[in-house]
């Protein structure tokens, strides 16, 4: 058994040799992105009134990542990138909810690069996504008022001291999917550089598969498959 | 005893004022030393705004030639290390060349089921 060990250090030894001997990298990234889905579900729904479709809530992604080199020309990292939706005084049987929509493609990417000029970086990404939807809703559930007044009138004061109640819940649903994306960054410094990417990603999602306090529900149908997708962002190494 | 005394205090005085008169030079300052060697990804980010100013007393100093050239090797060591592409990684930039091409010519080229004539 001992000699195993032996044996699995000395075949480790190579692969951390190239690990130490190699500068670590870590970066940082913010920026913003662009994509065309279309959420049919909201934009095309007769019951109730959704906040109009801009280029803000449907096109722009906000984008944030961190990057480590674990490898010559080669690194992974984290990247997000989120869509929202903010709508206020929507129509419903009880209330006016407060409505708020996010479509976040969590990436895991997997990126090769090299550079061609001392200043221009080439980059080629390969990620699978973990996406997840939310739909959030502040509602005015009547039976919670009376819960309340109930509970607040126990400690004596006034009968009934409150009038309105708001609640807020969530229905969730999570997808996987892949990406894959070509990169051109230019460095300003040895740290900064803009970095721009563009690609495709492929999401399996299915309206069927939200869920609301553990309760499986159908969702908004959206179509997020097969969708070009164009990043801008800013990048600083911090070592 | 007096005078070996006092001329211990004396001769210590004497050296003490010869080391402050020891001239600082920014440029060799240990940061400025890690940055032309290691490279200025070596710094430690607490040490970035030091590293800045050392940078500009350094220049002021006479030490621009020294400056410009840490500069440069910091761009020439990153070129160098990353100007080819190690073992498997070209494998893989060319996976994502091909789905890329392969995704954006079907884009272009693919005809909807009953569009085509």
């Amino acid at each position: 058994m001992k000699s195993q060990i032996y044996v699995f250090i000395v075949a480790l030894l190579p692969l951390v040799g190239d690990v130490i001997k190699a500068q670590p990298k870590l970066s940082i990234d913010m920026g913003i992105g662009f994509y065309e889905p279309t959420l049919v579900g909201f934009d095309e729904n007769e019951t109730v009134q959704f906040p109009t479709k801009s280029i803000f809530n449907r096109n722009m992604l906000f984008n944030w990542g961190i990057y480590y080199e674990f490898f010559n020309n080669a690194r992974i990292g984290y990247n997000s990138f989120t869509s929202y939706e903010i709508g206020k005084n929507i129509l419903l049987i009880n209330s006016e909810a407060v409505f708020r929509r996010s479509l976040t493609y969590r990436i895991f990417p997997i990126e090769t690069f090299f550079r061609w000029k001392p200043k221009i970086e080439l980059n080629f990404t390969l990620a699978p996504i973990w996406g997840r939807a939310r739909i959030e809703m502040d509602t005015t559930p009547g039976d919670k008022t009376d819960d309340w007044n109930y509970f607040i009138t126990s400690f004596g004061g006034s009968a009934n001291p409150v009038s309105d109640m708001g609640a807020t819940d969530a229905m969730i649903s999570d997808w996987i999917g892949y990406s894959s994306l070509l990169g051109f960054r230019y460095y300003l410094n040895t740290r900064l550089g803009i970095d721009v990417k563009a690609g495709f990603m492929n999401n399996q999602y299915k309206a069927s598969e939200w869920r609301i306090q553990r309760q499986k529900v159908t969702g908004p149908e959206l179509k997020i498959d097969d969708l070009p997708i164009f990043s801008i962002k800013i990048i600083y190494g911090l070592r | 005893m007096k005078q070996i005394i006092s001329s211990i205090l004396f001769l210590g005085i004497i050296f003490a004022k010869d080391g402050n008169n020891k001239e600082y030079n920014p440029c060799n300052h240990p940061l400025i030393r890690l940055a032309e060697s290691k490279g200025l990804k070596a710094v430690p980010l607490k040490d970035i705004i030091k590293l800045s100013k050392l940078i500009k007393e350094c220049e002021k100093s006479g030490g621009k030639d020294q400056i410009k050239k840490l500069y440069e090797n910091d761009w020439k060591r990153d070129y160098k290390k990353a100007k080819s592409m190690a073992s498997w990684t070209s494998t893989h930039a060319m996976v994502v060349l091909v789905s890329f091409g392969y995704y954006f010519a079907g884009k272009v080229l693919a005809t909807k089921p009953g569009s085509s004539n």
